[in-house]
C-alpha cells in the first residue's frame, strides 16, 4: 500500500455520530397513534374474553336477521303499492273511456235535436 | 464481522424484522458509525450526515423484511446511503469535474491532523461519483467490484474514476507539501 493510500484511510476512517443519535433515530420510529387507536384498541380488549365474543356474534346474527326480515317487509310494502296503483290506474282509465262514450252519445243525440227543431220551424 | 458478533446481528436482525425495537437499536448502534461517516466524508458537514444517517436508518426500519442476512443489511445500508449521498448532492450544488479541484494553501509545518483535514477537503471536492468511489474504498476498505455493485456503475468506470481521483489528489498534496506520497 503506498503512502497516499494510508493517509487517505486514515482521514477517511470511521466516525460516531452525535451521543444522542442511536435515541433519536429510534423516537423517529414511533408512529403517530391513530385517530380511531383507542376505540380499536378498546375493542379489541373486550373481545378478548370468550363469553363477550360468543354475545357479540349473536347480537350480529340477530341484527342482521332482523334488517333482513325489515328489509323483505319493506320490499312488499312496496311491491303491494305498485299493484295498487295499477289497479287505480287502470280504474281511471276505463272510467275515463267509459264516460268518452256517455259524452259523445250526448253530443250526437243534441245535435239530432237541433236538426229535428230546425226542420220543425221550417 | 467476527462469528460471534455475525450471529449476534444474524439473531438482531430475525428479531427486528419481527417488530423487536431493543434488537433494532442495536442494529442501529452496531452500523451508525458506518452510515454516519460515508455521509460525512462525502457532504463534509456533520449536521447535513446525521440527517442522513438518520433518514437511511428509517427507510431501514420500514424496509427490515427485505434482509436476508447480516452482510446483506450491510450491503443495503452503503448502497442506500451512497444514493442518498449522490443525490442530495445533485439537489444542493452545481456538479463539478476532477479538474476543478481547488488548490491548497502551502502550510508544510502543520501536522498529521491537518494532512488529514486537508485530504478530506481535497475528497469533498471531487465530482460525486469519483468522491463516493474513494469514500468507500479507504473508508470501507471495499474491493472495486464491491464499489460498483454499490453504485451500480460498471467496475472499469470505478477503476477509472478512481485512478484519476488519487493522481489528481496525490498532485494537489505535492504542490501543497512539496513532497509526494509515493
Amino acid at each position: 500500500m503506498n503512502p497516499l493510500d494510508q493517509e487517505l484511510k486514515n482521514a477517511l476512517r470511521r466516525q460516531e455520530p452525535s451521543a444522542d443519535f442511536t435515541q433519536r433515530v429510534m423516537a423517529g420510529l414511533q408512529p403517530e397513534p391513530a385517530p380511531d387507536s383507542r376505540w380499536g384498541e378498546a375493542i379489541r380488549n373486550l373481545l378478548r374474553f370468550p363469553s363477550l365474543r360468543w354475545a357479540t356474534a349473536a347480537a350480529l346474527c340477530a341484527l342482521l336477521t332482523i334488517g333482513g326480515l325489515a328489509y323483505r317487509r319493506h320490499q312488499q310494502t312496496v311491491t303491494q303499492g305498485e299493484m295498487a296503483r295499477a289497479k287505480v290506474m287502470l280504474a281511471l282509465h276505463i272510467t275515463s273511456s267509459k264516460l268518452n262514450v256517455a259524452l259523445r252519445g250526448v253530443q250526437r243525440a243534441d245535435r239530432r235535436d237541433q236538426v229535428q227543431d230546425t226542420q220543425r220551424s221550417e | 464481522m467476527s462469528e460471534t458478533s455475525s450471529s449476534r446481528m444474524e439473531q438482531a436482525l430475525a428479531q427486528a424484522s419481527r417488530g423487536d425495537a431493543a434488537a433494532f437499536e442495536s442494529l442501529v448502534r452496531e452500523h451508525q458509525g458506518m452510515v454516519f461517516s460515508l455521509a460525512y466524508h462525502f457532504l463534509h458537514d456533520r449536521a447535513a450526515a446525521e440527517d442522513m444517517a438518520q433518514e437511511v436508518f428509517l427507510h431501514l426500519f420500514r424496509n427490515l423484511r427485505s434482509i436476508q442476512t447480516p452482510e446483506h443489511l450491510k450491503f443495503w445500508l452503503r448502497k442506500v446511503a451512497s444514493h442518498r449521498c449522490i443525490d442530495h448532492l445533485r439537489g444542493h450544488q452545481p456538479q463539478s469535474s476532477l479538474d476543478d479541484l481547488p488548490e491548497i494553501a502551502d502550510s508544510k509545518a502543520e501536522g498529521d491532523l491537518l494532512l488529514e483535514e486537508r485530504l478530506r477537503r481535497l475528497v469533498g471536492s471531487l465530482p460525486e461519483r469519483a468522491r463516493m468511489a474513494v469514500v468507500l474504498r479507504f473508508q470501507e476498505e471495499l474491493e472495486y467490484h464491491e464499489i460498483a455493485e454499490i453504485m451500480e456503475i460498471p467496475i472499469n468506470t470505478v477503476k477509472s474514476n478512481l485512478q484519476r481521483a488519487l493522481a489528481l489528489l496525490r498532485g494537489k498534496l505535492a504542490r501543497c507539501m512539496g513532497d509526494v506520497p509515493a
